[in-house]
């Protein structure tokens, strides 16, 4: 009897784990666009609901674990809202590390963050450009350690 | 901008969810190399005490973190540290393997090769003897200091309310504060892991220790090599 109550409660954690530890991407929320590019070489360009966005992060190389400038400009028309960025790993969760940006001219966005370092020794990231109210693009690019 | 209450709430959340994603794949192998080497003891008491010393480390990196105001400059600063750290981890769980599945006695590697009274030689006996849960406590406070994404995720959070508070202790206080806060949250996880490794309802547990032990060997060379490349 007693035994089978610690098989019961095996089971119970394990499929908490696995509730937890398994992707959330199905749970129907559509994803926003994702556009790979090379962060080194010069600003990575996408569209949020039409308008041109284009994100460039510095110093160049983009390396993890220092002191980055971010920027978001774009093309056309100002954006309704303030936008901001979320870093992360495509596919794990890092926690929030969001970068605050501050209006730096007509249609340029700059804040300062630092893309952390994950010690699995993977190096893409992401970043997630927000317009509130409007939408998202994620930028994907591999960063140095 | 959140409030400091929601800043504490969403980084608590932070470590509750990254508990059971990223830790359990790092620190994992960690706790079940604990637990399994507990053979069959109450694994509650010293992983409780395994976390409060993690969470203590994660709090004073924090308090350093919301005094200073400056993330890189610190993690610069321990980076070193923390390699050394991601070694001993390692060769921890090789050890731990070894004297589990009894392939190498404890006492040979270190009582006849080394000063038996050697701090080295005291300190993994300790450790895998487990007499004393209180070992548990500065085993967290040193393994605290594994190089990990999300801890360096939150240490940035730290940093930034530092630069924003009124002054040094401030700083300080927010940033022990929120470290704690999201070290509380990842407890949850590392707590289900280790009783889960607790293998005490297994009827063949001499079979499973084996495999364990082979298992945690690999683990330990894996965390090895990944620090020498860190």
């Amino acid at each position: 009897m007693k035994s089978n109550v610690k098989v019961h409660l095996f089971a119970a954690i394990l499929a908490l784990l696995m509730l937890a530890v398994c992707p959330t991407s199905s749970s129907g929320r559509s994803e926003p666009p994702r556009v790979e590019c090379d962060v080194h070489a010069g600003p990575c360009r996408a569209q949020i609901s039409g308008t041109r966005v284009s994100l460039d992060i510095e110093p160049k190389p983009v390396k993890a674990m220092h002191d980055l400038t971010f920027a978001v400009t774009f093309a056309g028309e100002k954006p309704v809202a303030t936008p901001y960025i979320d870093l992360g790993m495509p596919g794990m969760n890092m926690g929030r590390n969001r970068v605050i940006l501050k209006p730096a001219g007509e249609l340029v966005y700059r804040g300062e963050g630092v893309i952390v370092r994950c010690p699995s020794g993977r190096r893409t990231w992401k970043a997630k450009v927000t317009v509130p109210g409007v939408g998202s693009v994620e930028f994907i690019f591999d960063v140095i350690y | 901008m959140l409030s400091t209450e929601a800043i504490y709430f969403v980084i608590f959340t932070t470590g509750l969810a990254v508990g059971f994603g990223h830790c359990i794949g790092m620190c994992g192998p960690i706790v079940v190399s604990l637990s399994l080497s507990l053979k069959g003891r109450s694994v509650i008491v010293p992983h409780l005490l395994y976390n409060g010393g993690r969470i203590t480390t994660y709090g004073l990196l924090g308090g350093v973190m919301g005094a200073t105001g400056s993330y890189t400059r610190v993690v610069a600063g321990i980076a070193s540290l923390q390699k050394g750290v991601m070694i001993l981890a390692g060769v921890l769980i090789v050890v731990m393997g070894l004297a589990m599945a009894g392939w190498i006695p404890l006492g040979e590697i270190f009582g006849d090769y080394c000063n038996p009274q050697g701090v080295l030689s005291r300190g993994f006996r300790k450790l895998s003897e487990a007499r004393s849960a209180v070992t548990y406590y500065p085993l967290g406070m040193l393994l605290g200091l594994l190089p990990c994404g999300p801890v360096y995720t939150a240490l940035l959070a730290a940093a930034r309310a530092g630069m924003e508070a009124q002054s040094t202790l401030e700083g300080f206080l927010i940033g022990v504060g929120l470290m704690l806060s999201f070290g509380l949250g990842t407890v949850v996880a590392l707590l289900l892991i280790a009783k889960l490794a607790d293998l005490g309802w297994l009827k063949r547990r001499d079979v499973i220790y084996k495999i364990s032990s082979a298992i945690m060997i690999i683990v330990g060379v894996y965390f090895i090599v990944k620090a020498i490349r860190y």
